[in-house]
């Protein structure tokens, strides 16, 4: 049976969830799941897996790309070419991927978030979640695909059998790139995970001048101002107030989605709010699958009419 | 320092609701405005930034068709010396065809440079590989998401990622080198439509995209376009804003966050 060669998304001695949605892909493409692991403890089930490869190589160094390429030669040279290498649609997973794609010049298909086995299509968002390509990837050697985080992992084995370990070594380093460090956020004014009510403004809201006045509501209603990553970006809020994978992730009682068509990254920190309430002008905007009640209109007018009723 | 920067002009389509045509054979874009992808005006004005303080020039290059001198324009006014289009009217969807083409160009025509920049990813198709693949076959060095460039020193810069929930890691990668820039990574410049007129006299040189993409082919394609599964979705309050705005405070109420 052919192999999938999964790259294990580490960070700081953790295992991360999202390697089960590599799992539930694998299974979904019928191939055994192989993962590349760095050297430390992992806290994983070696039931999951078919064969567990350790690499020599530490945590950092695992992680550069220019190193991953090697890792997936070496494999390749125990084992044979895998059906598929498959990694994380994350901030590890997507330096990796493009450039393990590159170094054997096959095909790559990245953020994928549904697949069906019989056709063998790949799905794949497009425009912030807006539309899906449906795609086919042509016959060769192998090639290299990332998964979106939550999507695959329901599809994972509790059990697949009886695991084989493996060392490998990699004699070739790179010098050409490395890693110094790792730098914390900084102490913050507001933490907006502990809200209980966050406001959250987007793209929607335009330009700098109309934050004084989400500012005030946020205040007439008690609530904590956030944000999606265009107004932090352009450092209209700072970037604690950010909710999403580069940001925050959030779980207030009320989630009030301002201008916000709710892209993935921005979802995954906010979708398991107990209420959320979406206000967007795009009756289409992906948010509305997200929010319990929707507000299909302009943002800057709701908001007025809210100072207005609450100020009267 | 000669920096290169890939940008890809974009269809404005983040507050647009996109219609799929033809039985989902297209997305009809017709009626959009197009722009320059968000992530390469971050990384163009951090090209500039570091001309302006080392020394040296940058090149804007994009991949399209006509249109997309555009963003050429764009790039040039905001400081860049030069714009190179490779011109091609059918859009190439392929990720990886586009970094076998810019790889060819770059090697066919000698195009020198210390550093290449493309943005994180395209609007568009949020792929997030050209630059990746790119600098593997380039054999260079290569940094995603990158979000501060911290130290330009002889061969090498130190430069600053971001990863999951804040953390963010410090590298330093040897140049020459591919860097993918993360938007916010600076304020990309205001540029005046008088800026534009003004760029447009700078000649943009035009190649002919073909010539570097003989025996290249995809390796996916594109079958159809849908839109995602949808769910049971929200319970839409009235479009009227005073009836919205006293349901909305109802529900506030109800939940115990709002007396």
């Amino acid at each position: 049976m052919s192999y999938g060669l999964l790259v294990a998304d580490v960070r700081r001695n953790v295992f991360e969830e999202r390697n089960f949605d590599l799992l539930g892909f694998c299974s979904l493409l019928g191939v055994d799941p192989y993962i590349l692991l760095p050297e430390g403890d992992y806290a994983i089930n070696p039931s999951h897996f078919k064969k567990i490869i350790k690499v020599g190589l530490q945590e950092e160094e695992f992680l550069n790309p220019l190193n991953m390429a090697h890792v997936v030669e070496r494999a390749i040279q125990e084992f044979g070419n895998p059906y598929a290498v498959i990694l994380s649609s994350s901030s590890s997973g997507m330096e990796i991927a493009p450039y393990v794609a590159g170094y054997f010049k096959v095909p790559i298909i990245t953020d994928v978030s549904n697949y069906d086995g019989e056709s063998k299509i790949f799905y794949k968002s497009y425009y912030s979640d807006k539309v899906l390509g449906h795609f086919k990837v042509e016959d060769g050697n192998f090639f290299v695909v990332t998964v979106r985080s939550g999507s695959f992992k329901a599809q994972a084995k509790e059990k697949y059998g009886d695991v084989e370990y493996v060392t490998i070594n990699v004699e070739k380093k790179t010098e050409k790139r490395s890693f110094l460090g790792y730098i914390e956020e900084e102490r913050q004014e507001v933490d907006i995970t502990k809200a209980d009510f966050l406001i959250s403004i987007g793209r929607g809201v335009g330009s700098k001048d109309e934050i004084p006045a989400y500012e005030e509501l946020a205040s007439l209603l008690k609530a904590t101002l956030s944000a999606s990553r265009p107004v932090t970006d352009k450092q209209w809020l700072p970037k604690e107030r950010q909710v999403g994978t580069s940001g925050k992730t959030v779980k207030p009682k009320v989630y009030l989605a301002m201008g916000i068509s709710g892209a993935f990254q921005h979802i995954a920190g906010m979708r398991d709010s107990e209420c959320i309430i979406a206000v967007n002008k795009d009756p289409e905007a992906p948010i509305f699958q997200y929010a319990h009640y929707g507000i299909v209109g302009d943002m800057h007018k709701l908001r007025d009419k809210l100072r207005e009723i609450l100020k009267g | 320092m000669k920096i290169l920067v890939f940008v890809k002009r974009v269809a404005a389509a983040q507050e647009e609701e996109l219609k799929i045509i033809k039985d989902g054979e297209d997305i009809d874009l017709s009626k959009l405005p197009f722009k320059m992808n968000d992530w390469d005006s971050y990384a163009i004005e951090e090209a500039i930034r570091i001309v302006e303080k080392a020394g040296g020039q940058v090149a804007a290059i994009s991949i399209g068709d006509r249109e997309s001198d555009d963003v050429l324009r764009r790039s040039i006014a905001m400081g860049a010396k030069e714009g190179f289009l490779l011109n091609r009217d059918k859009p190439i969807i392929d990720p990886v065809l586009r970094a076998k083409l810019a790889f060819n160009f770059i090697k066919g025509e000698n195009v020198n440079f210390d550093v290449i920049f493309t943005g994180v990813q395209a609007e568009d198709d949020q792929f997030g590989v050209f630059g990746g693949y790119l600098a593997a076959l380039l054999g260079l060095p290569y940094a995603s998401m990158v979000v501060r460039i911290e130290d330009l020193g002889e061969g090498y810069m130190v430069v600053r990622r971001e990863l999951e929930g804040g953390l963010i890691e410090r590298i330093k990668v040897s140049t020459p080198c591919i860097l993918s820039i993360q938007t916010g990574i600076n304020e990309p410049r205001y540029v005046s439509i008088m800026g534009i007129r003004k760029a447009s006299q700078v000649e943009r040189k035009v190649y002919e995209a073909s010539l570097y993409m003989e025996g290249l082919f995809s390796g996916i394609e594109l079958l159809k376009w849908s839109y995602p599964p949808k769910k049971e979705g929200a319970k839409l309050l009235p479009g009227d804003m005073d009836a919205a705005c006293k349901e909305l405070l109802n529900i506030l109420r109800e939940k115990g966050v709002y007396q």
